[in-house]
């Protein structure tokens, strides 16, 4: 998957591209206040580069597309309404912009934020 | 007006949910942002209810302590994407009123501007032209309204003013409402509470939604109500010219007294009415139109009567799955209309898991056939390619023998059952259906969505189609011409049985008469039809 075969050719579409979509959809979640690294490797590579859709992995396998997103939660929010809320975003926004279907999003939630100064 | 205290806010809270709901479909109607599913009423609905479930049953106390149970009320219910900026709006409006006894119109004041800041830090990139651009402006104008007055009252009315005002031109900050012409959904919630605590406190009724009229063309009346309620009898539909210019507000209210379930259109001067009465006050809505304009058309209908039609009429179509005893193997099919299920139940499947082509069903819709089966050893036939990995998931997940056959047709899932032996070694009798799905021959027949150049094939939308084993083989302008294209590129004459199972959307007579086309095309070759019932396509075939 994340291909498409066309006349004139094959059109591929990479894990990163799809990761970015992600990304925004995430971010602009309510009840979103940042992504969060998958594991210690990318955290340290995430403050060395800027890569634009860190905390979002893309997998391929066969026919299907799975996206994990982890993310960081506002404290005082109901976690599972902002989790599935970030889900249907994901899903909505890349299966719209990719024209194919989204087999599973899944949420980790990796963290709270605390941003009350009382 | 006076200060207002813990039991003040709890009928504020009241009114504020009373109201939204009263708007709550309105408010589904727009949504469109982030996911347009339609359920932003609802979910509001279901937050401000839990956030006044806390409060219901509290007696005496200080407006901090009741603000505090709002918030924590709204946090435990909150639902879906505006619920949770609800629930954050209340938890900010509570914290600033912490200990207090009463609130007067300046801690009004500092509540709005802290339920904005709160609510705006629950997220890094706030989206304007939603709830939160609204709670913002709700807050300024509160701000600004204190300089001229301190009434609570006052101030509320110009935050009221200001929401509305707000919500009309979020479609100029979020160009997706633009584009589908409407107004931000959980702006609107937000502007439906406040009012309902401005239209409490001036004693206005908070039950009735907004008296609208819509365009007759936008009326739906056909009868789609699974059950009658109490006091839904009668279906009475009026057509009338009213003498003078309705004033709706008070039509509303007149037939309020009469019955539930009340609409009203409007379209080139003449107006329509639908409500829904008991049987022995069918006639008053009649009479009290009379009252107010000129009668062009009645329409009268007993919903008792036709929902005991209905009733009897599904029941007549039950499904007889076959028996399953322990130890035995018991099939579960997937299926996507009623008379594939009964063409598969006749064939001794256990199960029926209802879905197809856009409607896949879910894993557990699968899981829960399995683990209601009472034998460990089953058979599933996902009757579709985009099923089969549903399929062998739920497999993986259950603790029973599953063999999953990955039939991708119905021909194939009914080839396979053809080779079906519930006292058999479950591995040998697997093995041997999936290998009858390769000798049968699936052409399916739909109306292509959009328009591509697939396999050499280019296609219109709106095209009939005709897929040839899941691959694209004919486009043509009529459903007869794609059958005839189709049966002739699988070589349909050097098979002995052609099946067609015609799908709920095309009328029986154009059925037959396809078929008989077929039957005078293919003398030599046996032709059976069947109602299939599967939506989104007009005919499946299978050649064998």
């Amino acid at each position: 998957m994340g291909k498409e075969t066309t006349t004139l050719g094959t059109i591929h579409i990479s894990p990163n591209a799809l990761a970015t979509i992600a990304y925004h959809a995430t971010l602009t979640s309510y009840g979103v206040v940042d992504l969060a690294p998958k594991n210690l490797a990318e955290g340290i590579a995430a403050t060395l580069t800027k890569e634009p859709a860190h905390g979002v992995a893309v997998h391929y396998s066969g026919e299907e597309i799975d996206i994990d997103v982890h993310i960081i939660i506002e404290y005082g929010t109901r976690i599972t309404s902002v989790a599935d809320s970030v889900a249907n975003a994901v899903r909505f926004q890349v299966e719209k912009a990719l024209g194919m279907p989204i087999h599973h999003v899944n949420v980790h939630v990796q963290g709270l934020h605390v941003s009350d100064s009382k | 007006m006076a200060p207002i205290d813990g039991q003040g806010l709890k009928k504020l809270v009241e009114a504020g949910l009373t109201w939204l709901r009263a708007n709550q479909q309105m408010v589904n109607a727009l949504n469109v942002f982030p996911v347009p599913d339609g359920d932003t009423g609802t979910n509001m609905v279901l937050t401000m209810q839990s956030a006044f479930n806390e409060i219901d049953n509290l007696g005496h106390r200080g407006i901090g302590q009741m603000a505090a149970a709002v918030s924590q009320g709204a946090l435990m219910g909150a639902r879906g994407n505006s619920g949770v900026i609800l629930s954050q709006l209340w938890r900010g409006f509570a914290r600033t009123l912490h200990d207090q006894e009463l609130m007067d119109g300046p801690a009004l004041v500092r509540a709005l501007a802290e339920a904005r800041d709160t609510a705006y830090k629950g997220v890094v990139r706030p989206v304007e032209g939603t709830i939160l651009t609204v709670a913002k402006d709700v807050a300024a104008a509160a701000a600004q309204a204190v300089q001229v007055t301190e009434d609570i009252c006052e101030i509320l009315a110009q935050v009221v003013l200001e929401a509305d005002a707000s919500v009309q031109r979020t479609p100029d900050l979020l160009p997706v409402l633009k584009q589908a012409g409407v107004v931000d959904s959980g702006g609107k919630g937000l502007y439906f509470i406040l009012e309902g605590m401005l239209r409490f406190i001036h004693g206005e009724p908070l039950d009735t939604p907004l008296a609208t009229v819509q365009p007759l063309s936008a009326m739906n009346l056909e009868n789609t109500m699974e059950s009658i309620e109490p006091g839904q009898d009668y279906e009475v539909v009026v057509d009338f010219v009213p003498r003078e210019t309705l004033d709706l507000q008070k039509f509303y209210s007149g037939l309020e007294k009469i019955g539930t379930s009340i609409q009203v259109g409007e379209g080139e001067g003449m107006y329509r009415m639908h409500i829904h009465v008991l049987t022995e006050k069918r006639y008053e809505p009649i009479d009290y139109v009379l009252s107010l304009g000129t009668i062009t058309k009645i329409a009268m209908e007993n919903l008792v009567a036709q929902m005991e039609a209905k009733g009897q009429k599904s029941s007549g179509v039950r499904l007889e799955l076959a028996p399953v005893e322990p130890g035995k193997i018991a099939v579960v099919s997937v299926s996507p209309g009623v008379g594939i299920s009964r063409v598969f139940a006749s064939l001794g499947v256990a199960a029926i898991v209802q879905g197809g082509q856009t409607m896949n069903p879910s894993t557990k819709d699968i899981l829960d056939a399995f683990e209601n089966l009472p034998t460990d050893k089953i058979i599933i036939l996902p009757n579709n390619k985009n099923i089969i990995l549903a399929a062998e998931q739920a497999r993986d997940v259950t603790v029973k023998k599953v063999h999953v056959v990955p039939s991708r047709s119905i021909p194939q899932g009914l080839a396979a059952m053809m080779h079906l032996n519930p006292d058999g070694d479950a591995d040998a009798v697997a093995a041997k259906m999936a290998k009858a799905i390769e000798e049968v021959t699936t052409v399916e027949v739909t109306t292509a969505t959009r328009t591509v150049d697939i396999d050499g094939v280019s296609v219109e939308q709106g095209q009939v189609i005709a897929l040839v084993n899941g691959k694209l083989a004919v486009s043509a302008a009529t459903v007869e011409e794609a059958c005839l294209g189709a049966l002739s590129q699988a070589h349909a004459d050097e098979y002995e049985l052609i099946t067609f199972f015609h799908g709920e959307g095309l009328p029986i007579m154009e059925t037959n008469r396809i078929v008989d086309v077929v039957r005078l095309k293919y003398p030599d070759q046996e032709i059976e039809l069947q109602d299939g019932g599967q939506p989104h396509y007009q005919f499946i075939i299978s050649i064998e």
